[in-house]
């Protein structure tokens, strides 16, 4: 893992040098419209417009690929899942049965097959948007969006904490685990049976918290010794100004939302199924 | 050789904010501090788990927000536990979770509902059997809604099947409550006990 | 001249406790002085720095009698907010103080607290990063920066802020020597050029010397015990007397016999003033006789060509070799990211060598778990917060040897066998919160100690404690050294080196550039730079004043106070 929480990755794309407000209220509207449908059609859309985003942005494709493979295995195992609870499911949705693979208790049938497909783009669909999301908005830009969105800045500058001692926090956690470890106290596979490895992992939320505690009284001295919180309003060294591309970004979400309630209301309210 | 108690002046044991549970509405500094690093606990520790069956572990980050909203009470503990869950997706999962993050905030803010019972106070070491029975009543119930809230997101936003969602929501709501009551619990136990009053300590040859 | 902090008759005392943490406080400092208040653990000191910042009331609550004046204004009539508009604090832990996610936004902080718009932060940011000489990490985050940088980073937040007082809460605490130094130069140059009044709070005494300073404040038992300049006090031992440890360079002319009368500027050895009797020290160097202490134990570990790296292609522990013998202690030195740590991650099995082996007994154990490495090699962490997990002192010591399979009479045994060594035994049956920091530390060692070691791993052992507690600790130390347990210290603790090591392996840049007795390693310039570490003020001191051998002279130092040390046993 990298030292630092943030996987973002410096670039001068138009996407790096979109406004972090805007980029966000990008991917929250394309997962409002995502979750509306169940439209194998509308995802492929979706899909092949978000990738040419990702490639717009020309982020290395080295560094996505860690999380594009654990979201594809997610859905493989999803699927397999349903596959195997619900063999039948797709009859619910479309009224036909379609016998396909026999699984003894019960047969798969190719409406199922169609529904894991649709689902598992539907899953694949937010993918590129958030990755081009956290790819290209530097964390502590994040903070003053939210901002900007109208999230009151104390709970803006909470998420920055965050961002900033995840990196600290999991160092200190990773010392903890392996002084333990010395001691014969582990938490793997060779410290023993699963009970005694469970009352180890026990042992280490005490220190941690510990340290926490004190992470958060040293942290909240320094900034009430800085002035934080004593304004209403306070101003971000980060902050971006939207230019007019952002605006019309912002257009562009609005748009895109307001074709997906039509669809959704008017066109194709639920799940596609050609065959 | 001295013997025990220092008193020195940063030992951080003797802060006002500590002597009285401020309410859960006011965000002072220490509010927001708390909320950030409880947070980046719970991304710190998503990623260690001991697994226990395909897909299921046990991670200690349950806990942590059992002890965060017992600690500062169920606001503080929604907050820090949607913001953690949320910033741990980004970097782990390839998306954002939204029912389940908000289920993780739903979590921490039922177990925070202790911080409100007037004479609980772990921090001056004050906890007392009827305070263990009802955190554990509200991280049971918590644990359940919680999950059904994420369950339930998950049939109407994502159009997941039912049954398969039954099967999932009991199976992780089991994992959590073993977390909850096999490292929440006790944690909070111990850490009031730590901090009961360390009179009447005899020397002993 | 109207003073600019004004304490009158000045009392505090803790809500939570039943005395008077500062007494009868009355102290004048005027603009554009330079204050250091020393003072061993617990005399008040922090909490001093606590009313001048105002975290007090602020933050911690309690009883407040008497009078501060803080720029001509009472005190109890400003708020925390306002009171950092004139007064500007550097906490000790620059990973607290850094809250910004990079090293721009960091510097801004306060003014982005204060709404300044956008554009005239990033003025003052650029020109208060040109300042601290930060102006090119502007858009780094704090993971990318060294302890130093950060520290110079906080100063920079502090400066762009316009308060006229600087005050420094253990700015040195976490700083290896070389970034020390840089770190008073920093704040010398700013006390020169702004005319801003600057209050120290520090431990390392001979770190803060090397700057002028105006006034040495010594607090004592929450009192202020003594008041003056540097060579006020360091000629009438002052700060000895008050468990302060002074320069060394003075214990070893004491030692020498010589008298400190008709020297001035003391506070350096180059910068002496005076005539020193050259002749004198010759003949103690020449007198002193070197315990002929040979100890030719088996190797226990043994380090060969071990190289690793986190990412292929940078490799940050480099061919590095060395052993430790049976009982030998051993001192691992190096600045910040030299890669001390790495090492001892090798060593406890953490970090799987990419090239190289380790071995234990003179058999590799390079296939060895973590845990089955911690029957041999115990290690024991800087904090001991981090270390201790249970509610009471027996139950922690038992814990490990619990977990290794002893059987309940032999776990009573041995815990009882440790707490004794360690001197916690009239304290077993003690919740471990009711433990000193010091406590603790032992604690940690008695818990590790009780599965029998044979090398036991110190990280920085005796950070953040002061000169009383240190030498209680170390003195515990070299008894177990004494009883045949081996050490090896990880540390940039150059005192400790001197005094505890037999033997001293300085790390830079990944690899070992010496290994050698530690008289010869800390008076070899070539090494101590290039390792960040500093020539111990004795072998400065020998050159300064043409001595014939600066490494003699540091050898006669430690041989003179081993002596001392052995004949009080």
């Amino acid at each position: 893992m990298s030292k630092s929480s943030s996987l973002y990755v410096d670039g001068d794309s138009f996407f790096h040098r979109m406004d972090g407000a805007v980029k966000l209220v990008l991917l929250l509207v394309w997962t409002a419209v995502t979750f509306l449908f169940l439209d194998l059609r509308i995802f492929v859309v979706l899909l092949v417009a978000g990738i040419s985003m990702l490639l717009v942005a020309r982020i290395p494709i080295k560094r996505m690929k860690f999380l594009f493979w654990m979201l594809t295995l997610f859905t493989l195992m999803n699927s397999i899942f349903i596959l195997l609870i619900t063999p039948r499911f797709g009859s619910t949705l479309t009224g036909s049965n379609t016998p396909l693979i026999p699984l003894g208790y019960d047969t798969i049938n190719v409406e199922t097959l169609f529904y894991v497909l649709t689902l598992s783009l539907k899953y694949l669909t937010l993918c590129p948007i958030t990755l081009l999301f956290i790819f290209t908005t530097h964390p502590s830009r994040f903070a003053a969006s939210l901002n900007k969105l109208g999230v009151p800045y104390k709970m803006a500058y909470a998420v920055s904490i965050a961002f900033r001692y995840i990196p600290d926090l999991s160092q200190e956690f990773r010392h903890i685990l392996n002084a333990m470890q010395m001691r014969g106290l582990g938490i793997s596979r060779g410290d023993g049976n699963l009970k005694q490895r469970m009352r180890n992992l026990s042992l280490v939320v005490v220190p941690l918290l510990q340290s926490s505690l004190q992470h958060i009284e040293s942290v909240s001295d320094a900034m009430d010794l800085r002035g934080f919180g004593t304004k209403p309003k306070r101003t971000w060294y980060m902050g971006t100004r939207a230019m007019r591309s952002d605006k019309i970004v912002v257009l562009l979400c609005v748009l895109l939302l307001t074709v997906g309630i039509v669809l959704k209301l008017q066109v194709v309210q639920g799940f596609w199924y050609p065959l | 050789m001295n013997t025990g108690i220092q008193g020195s002046g940063s030992s951080g044991e003797c802060k006002g904010g500590f002597l009285m549970k401020p309410s859960i509405w006011k965000w002072s500094t220490r509010t927001v501090v708390t909320i950030g690093i409880g947070a980046a606990l719970y991304g710190a520790t998503s990623w260690i788990g001991i697994p226990i069956a395909p897909d299921t572990q046990l991670r200690p980050a349950i806990a942590l927000l059992a002890i965060f909203g017992a600690l500062f009470g169920p606001v503080v503990g929604f907050i820090a536990g949607f913001i953690g869950h949320v910033i741990n997706d980004f970097i782990q999962s390839g998306t954002v979770w939204w029912g389940w993050a908000l289920g993780s905030g739903i979590t921490a803010a039922f177990m925070g509902l202790i911080y409100l019972s007037k004479d609980f106070n772990p921090k001056d070491g004050v906890i007392k059997k009827k305070h263990l029975i009802s955190f554990i009543i509200y991280g049971v119930v918590g644990i359940f809604v919680s999950l059904a809230f994420s369950g339930l997101f998950d049939i109407y936003a994502m159009g997941e099947p039912n049954n398969k969602i039954v099967i999932q929501v009991i199976s992780a709501g089991l994992v959590n409550l073993a977390v909850f009551l096999i490292l929440g619990v006790p944690a909070v136990w111990a850490y009031a006990k730590r901090n009961r009053n360390n009179a009447n300590l005899t020397v002993e040859r | 001249m109207q003073p600019v902090i004004s304490f009158r008759d000045f009392s505090f005392r803790y809500k939570s406790q039943s005395s008077a943490t500062l007494k009868n406080i009355n102290l004048d400092i005027v603009r554009g002085e330079k204050i250091w208040i020393a003072g061993p653990s617990g005399s008040g000191k922090s909490t001093l720095a606590h009313c001048i910042n105002g975290l007090i009331p602020f933050s911690y609550g309690g009883e407040i009698t008497g009078e501060l004046y803080v720029n001509g204004k009472d005190s109890s009539s400003q708020d925390i907010f306002e009171r950092s508009k004139s007064v500007g604090t550097i906490l000790q832990n620059p990973d607290a103080q850094f809250v910004g996610q990079t090293v721009g936004e960091d510097v801004a902080f306060q003014m982005e607290n204060e709404a300044t718009p956008q554009a005239e932060m990033k003025t003052a940011v650029f020109s208060a990063l040109d300042l601290v000489g930060m102006l090119d990490y502007e858009g780094q985050g704090p993971h990318d920066l060294s302890g130093g940088q950060k520290q110079s980073v906080s100063l920079a937040g502090v400066l762009s802020t316009k308060a006229d007082i600087l005050l420094f809460d253990e700015p040195l605490a976490n700083l290896d020597p070389a970034s020390g130094v840089k770190a008073m130069r920093l704040i010398e140059e700013i006390h020169q050029a702004g005319g801003k009044t600057v209050i120290i709070i520090e431990h390392r005494v001979e770190d803060v010397l090397q700057e002028p300073i105006d006034r040495i404040v010594v607090m004592n038992e929450g009192e202020i015990a003594a008041i003056g300049t540097p060579d006020d006090l360091l000629a009438g031992g002052t700060l000895a007397s008050f468990g302060l440890r002074q320069p060394i360079y003075l214990d070893a002319m004491a030692y020498a016999g010589l008298s400190l009368q008709g020297l001035s500027n003391l506070r350096t050895p180059e910068g002496i003033l005076g005539t020193l009797d050259k002749g004198k020290l010759e003949v103690w160097m020449d007198s002193v006789e070197s315990p002929q202490e040979q100890r030719d134990g088996d190797v226990l570990l043994e380090l060969r060509d071990v190289t690793y790296a986190y990412d292929a292609g940078r490799d940050v522990v480099r061919q590095v070799s060395l052993s430790i013998g049976a009982g030998e202690t051993i001192a691992l030195l190096g600045g910040n990211g030299a890669g001390k740590s790495t090492l001892s991650g090798i060593i406890t099995g953490l970090f799987k060598p990419r090239i190289g082996e380790v071995r234990l007994w003179g058999e590799s154990i390079n296939n060895w778990s973590i845990r089955r490495r911690g029957t041999e090699i115990g290690y024991v962490m800087q904090n001991p917060n981090h270390m201790i997990t249970q509610h009471m002192i027996w139950d922690e010591v038992g814990l490990g040897l619990t977990a290794r399979g002893f059987s309940p009479t032999e776990r009573e045994e041995r815990s009882d066998e440790v707490l004794k060594i360690c001197g916690l035994y009239p304290y077993r049956n003690w919740p471990v919160s009711a433990l000193s920091f010091g406590q603790k530390k032992r604690l940690s060692i008695a818990s590790i100690l009780a599965l029998s070691p044979k090398l036991m791993i110190l990280d920085e052992p005796t950070a953040g404690q002061d000169y009383r507690h240190y030498t209680e600790f170390m003195d515990f130390i070299a008894e177990l050294s004494n009883q045949g347990m081996a050490f090896l210290f990880i540390t940039h603790d150059m005192h400790l080196a001197l005094e505890y090591a037999d033997r001293a392996v300085v790390m830079a840049e990944g690899g070992v550039i010496a290994a050698d007795t530690v008289a010869n390693v800390l008076s070899n310039s070539e090494v101590t730079s290039k390792a960040r570490l500093r020539e111990t003020s004795l072998a400065r001191f020998a050159r300064a004043w043409g001595l014939s051998s600066p490494s003699r002279f540091v050898q006669a130092f430690i041989d003179y106070e081993q002596k001392g040390k052995t004949s009080h046993e």
